[in-house]
């Protein structure tokens, strides 16, 4: 029989066994909660579902790109909308997995919930080897979102007032109708011409569409668009006062910050003076 | 006493004051070398014609158009006397060690709707202070490629936003508010800079003996480059002449 | 960095060795003269691949297609969806003007077809022969001009004139869908034409032969069907006529529809009779690990089909002259369209599985269908059956696997198989197949089709689709020989470029 030291083939086996692991640590991976993705299984998801826009080489000069009116985000340039981190900090890769999940409302990016937790894993690490930036920063801090406080009326009052001192108007016009002084010029970092969100439009934000993804987007600033970060001039409890106006101009949708709004005289009068009603076809407008 | 200098003893007396008064004159020489070392300086012109500067209309900020009586015009390219070119970057881009930052912090404001200096040179690391001291909101919004892009909002009489860059890098700043904001920042990596004004002239004291590669930047018309050794203590001339484009 | 050099020469050559291969095959035949009249052109079904869709959004077909047509769970929740991405950019009014939602889809090829027992004149008498009919050529299939998409949000349609390969068109898809109402995912409402909600899809199918162009269990019937007044025709892959009722999650995992349909396999005009079938199915899909999507899922088809015509209406037309100048008439008697009546029953159920395994997937079928005597022997509801009918029951399997390399190359193959448990009529050992009397064994009519092949999508674009396709099909039928009930087997080859614009 062969002479073979049998604990040295029980180390070689285990070594052989570890060694993808350790492969695939080096291979760059992403940590989402419990769940793991991994560059290798990502890119072939990537070459199949998004180069089409992406791109080749992540830059979002992918075939379709001139044609898009929204343009897809650049992975090089590692410059993100949607975080839960200060502004000019990388996103975590929970905030990257999120926005695959629900993608981008009024975009071309659609939702990938269809695809299965790890293949939204896979993509988040896989995207994040198209920039340098990953490997030399760190993501940033994760901003602090407190409990929402108790929706009152002088809560929505208050955020009224912040919503005219801190210029929101300037952009978003005093109605969030997106028709500010400053909004016909805006561009954003490509110098591409970039309207604010309209208010009275929707109900879904670029980021979300619950109150607390409403603070996360002026807290955070949206990287890359004219949206800066209010982090350094608003109290986090302001904060939520601001929260809970803004929803009072989507007259659209109905949230309960409208409903009580629209409860007391001042705000009632507002909402009926700015509310589309009727029908497409015109059919319920009072002439 | 005669006796005492007198003969050998005289000789090796004379021998070590000469050689103690040449070690003087050598940490003279050292010492004078270190500090003063050497200069660049000279001037930045450009030849041909500049692209006309537009007056701003404010009318949409009405709190900075009245701060100004007659209207300011876009800084694209700013020029003085004897076809100066001002806001260049005149600075060592080679042959000097890469330095720490200064205490001191680089400031940069809004005054006006204008941001003052319209380029503002500071070193890799320095703190940046940026103040408003208008009575609207602006949001800071530089737009680095090597660097991160981040933006603020300031509003009147919030605290100057402090940040900082890690990387040398020439970096257009605006403000999207107020769109006919722009500024730049130069990131560098060493404290030998200027930034020419007036009569385009520029000085780069207390260079150590070397070769060196002097750059010249302008925001509208890129840079040049010239190589210049340093010896001694004596100035050196290095003039830059910009071809201005009349668009 | 991705490099794309190895990809591209890879690319190169699989396109090179299928570009040979083909043009050898080609100057091989280049002096074939017309191929006989008998020929059989490959199936005109029609098959969904929509690249106006892909213009639309500005994605590529790889994105909702795992290889067109076969959808990907993205593509089945974008369908589901009401064909809408949900980002509130799905309406007409966010395209430009000029954007049409048309496609169209044709498969240029060449074939070969075989089948080893063919009636044939010959010394037995007219038609009273078999013999092996063999025939190849180059040829086309049907046109599929779908257009599809949405009026407004949350309302879809869907229109598809489809042709055969003569240009003779019908209406394969006419259906309006009210998608997400109360705002849930869980009710839609479509009427109109339209597939069934089947799990695996005919209109999706992969092989364009004409042996396995259609599923095989979506559409048997016991040889023993048919004749008759009102010829019992029914698949569960034709497009039915009628009204659904669908609903999903949100992420498409669970789904269901429920339907109820006008008993005629689909056809316009009311031509058959005034009952309605229904139709259910419910799947769920769960992730395991990292291997991808998995799902199970049970679908019923309960139906029911006229047998005699209510009314009947009898037409005296002249024909001609006779020797004596006296004219010839010709009575015919045709039931009146609508008024089929003596509706008897049947139904086609099934469990079916979908498996993937990263980038192998299997598709995995039961079926367990039964009809009524009275439609498995042709008889009409007010005539008795024949002495000893019983219901026809068979069982039927299915297994699709495909392997995709790479989002351009896809290899496939397919098994079916139809098991009769129950004859329709009495078996008589050793006597041929009379209709309405007897079969001659248990096993008669049971049927195995197999088929594989491959296709290569040298481009994957956002504008258009094209595919080299290549299949090889057989099928075998147990005692359906046309003059010595004999085992009767097909065999269809096929290479094709498969495009859709």
């Amino acid at each position: 029989m062969r002479t073979m030291n049998s604990s040295k083939l029980f180390l070689g086996i285990a070594a052989l066994l570890v060694m993808p692991l350790v492969v695939s640590a080096q291979d760059g991976e992403s940590h989402i909660g419990k769940l793991s993705g991994h560059t290798g299984a990502g890119k072939q998801l990537y070459f199949r579902y998004c180069w089409g826009c992406h791109g080749y080489r992540g830059d979002g000069n992918g075939e379709n790109a001139p044609y898009l009116n929204i343009l897809p985000r650049n992975f090089v340039a590692a410059t993100f909308k949607c975080r839960s981190t200060p502004t000019g900090t990388l996103p975590t890769d929970a905030d990257l997995y999120t926005s695959l999940g629900r993608g981008f409302n009024n975009s071309n990016m659609p939702s990938w919930i269809e695809l299965t937790d790890q293949n939204r894993a896979d993509l988040v690490a896989f995207i994040k080897t198209f920039s340098p930036r990953w490997k030399t920063d760190k993501a940033g801090d994760l901003i602090k979102v407190p409990a929402e406080p108790k929706l009152t009326v002088e809560s929505i009052k208050h955020g009224g007032e912040l919503f005219q001192k801190l210029e929101c108007w300037k952009c978003h016009g005093q109605e969030g109708r997106g028709d500010g002084p400053s909004a016909s010029t805006l561009t954003d970092s490509n110098d591409q011409p970039i309207r604010p969100y309209n208010f009275a439009a929707g109900s879904r934000f670029k980021c979300g569409s619950t109150n607390e993804d409403l603070y996360k987007i002026f807290i955070t600033g949206l990287d890359g668009t004219p949206m800066p970060s209010f982090a350094d001039v608003i109290k986090p409890e302001e904060a939520w006062d601001l929260v809970h106006f803004l929803r009072t101009l989507q007259v659209t949708h109905k949230s309960p910050e409208l409903a009580l709004w629209g409860s007391t005289k001042e705000g009632a009068e507002q909402i009926a003076s700015r509310r589309i009603t009727g029908t497409p076809t015109g059919s319920g407008i009072k002439q | 006493m005669v006796e005492f200098w007198g003969g050998a003893r005289m000789m090796r007396a004379k021998l070590a004051y000469i050689v103690g008064l040449a070690a003087l004159a050598a940490c003279a020489v050292m010492v004078h070398a270190g500090p003063s070392g050497g200069t660049v300086s000279g001037k930045v012109t450009y030849e041909g014609t500049p692209a006309k500067q537009k007056p701003i209309d404010m009318s949409k900020e009405p709190s900075c158009a009245k701060q100004h009586t007659t209207p300011i015009t876009t800084e694209t390219v700013v020029t003085g006397p004897g076809n100066a070119l001002d806001n260049v970057v005149v600075y060592v881009s080679a042959g000097a060690a890469d330095e720490g930052a200064p205490s001191q912090a680089a400031k940069f404001e809004q005054k006006g709707c204008q941001y003052i200096p319209h380029v503002l040179a500071f070193q890799v690391n320095q703190t940046l202070e940026i103040a408003n001291a208008d009575q609207t909101s602006h949001n800071i919004h530089p737009l680095p490629k090597v660097n991160r892009e981040w933006n603020k909002s300031q509003p009147p009489g919030s605290a100057p936003i402090i940040d900082k860059y890690d990387k040398p890098e020439f970096i257009p700043v605006k403000c999207n508010i107020h769109p006919w904001m722009h500024g730049n920042f130069a990131v560098l990596k060493n404290s030998h800079y200027a930034v020419t004004e007036g009569d385009g002239g520029f000085s780069l004291p207390n260079l150590p003996p070397g070769k060196y590669t002097i750059t010249a930047w302008h925001e509208s018309y890129g840079d040049q480059s010239q190589d210049v050794t340093i010896s001694g203590s004596e100035p050196k001339i290095v003039n830059f002449v910009f071809k201005a484009k009349p668009y | 960095m991705h490099r794309m050099a190895p990809r591209l020469r890879a690319q190169r050559a699989v396109f090179l060795t299928s570009g040979v291969s083909f043009a050898l095959l080609f100057l091989a035949l280049f002096f074939t003269s017309d191929p006989p009249a008998s020929a059989l052109p490959p199936p005109g079904a029609s098959i969904r691949a929509i690249p106006a869709f892909a213009r639309k959004y500005g994605m590529p077909c790889s994105s909702c297609h795992e290889a067109w047509p076969m959808l990907s769970p993205f593509g089945q929740a974008f369908k589901d969806n009401g064909y809408q991405l949900g980002n509130d950019r799905d309406a007409p009014i966010f395209q430009q003007p000029a954007y049409w939602p048309v496609t169209f889809r044709m498969t240029p090829n060449w074939h070969r077809e075989n089948e080893n027992r063919g009636a044939v004149d010959g010394p037995a008498g007219p038609s009273g022969n078999e013999a092996s009919i063999t025939t190849h050529g180059f040829d086309w299939s049907g046109l599929d001009f779908h257009t599809g998409g949405t009026l407004a949000k949350n309302v879809s349609f869907y229109v598809l004139p489809s042709s055969d390969n003569t240009g003779a068109f019908h209406f394969e898809t006419v259906f309006a869908r009210l998608d997400n109402l109360a705002g849930s995912s869980w009710l839609n409402f479509k009427l109109g034409k339209f597939e069934l909600d089947n799990l695996l899809s005919e209109k999706r199918i992969l092989t364009l032969t004409n042996v396995a162009g259609v599923y095989t269990n979506y559409h048997f019937q016991p040889p023993t069907e048919g004749g008759g007044a009102l010829p019992f025709v029914f698949g569960i892959g034709d497009n039915q006529v009628g009204m659904e009722l669908m609903g999903h999650s949100k992420n498409d995992r669970t789904r269901y529809s429920a339907a109820l349909l006008s008993s005629n396999d689909g056809s316009p005009g009311l031509p058959a009779g005034r009952s309605y079938d229904a139709y259910f199915t419910a799947s769920q899909a769960f992730q395991i690990g990292s291997l991808g999507l998995q799902r199970i899922g049970a679908f019923a088809y309960l139906g029911q089909a006229p047998t005699y015509f209510q009314f009947t209406q009898t037409s005296t037309t002249t024909v001609g002259t006779d020797t004596a100048g006296n004219p010839v008439t010709q009575t015919s008697t045709v039931g009146v369209p609508g008024t089929g009546i003596g509706n008897k029953s049947f139904y086609r159920a099934g469990l079916i599985a979908q498996i993937y395994i990263k980038k192998y997937d299997l598709t995995a079928m039961y079926f367990h269908s039964a009809d009524s005597p009275f439609l498995g022997t042709g008889t009409a509801a007010n005539t008795p059956l024949p002495a000893g009918a019983q219901k026809p029951i068979w069982n039927g399997a299915l297994f699709e696997s495909h392997y995709m390399p790479n989002p351009q190359l896809m290899l496939l193959q397919r098994v079916e198989l139809v098991r009769m448990s129950q004859q329709a009529l009495p078996v008589v050992p050793g006597t041929p197949y009379t209709p309405g009397v007897s079969v001659p064994t248990s096993d008669f009519g049971n049927e195995e089709v197999y088929t594989f092949g491959w296709r290569y999508y040298p481009f994957i674009s956002s504008r258009a689709g094209f595919a080299f396709h290549n299949e090889y099909a057989f099928s075998h039928q147990v005692g359906t020989s046309p003059v010595t009930g004999r085992n009767l087997d097909f065999s269809s080859l096929l290479v094709g470029f498969d495009f859709a614009f």
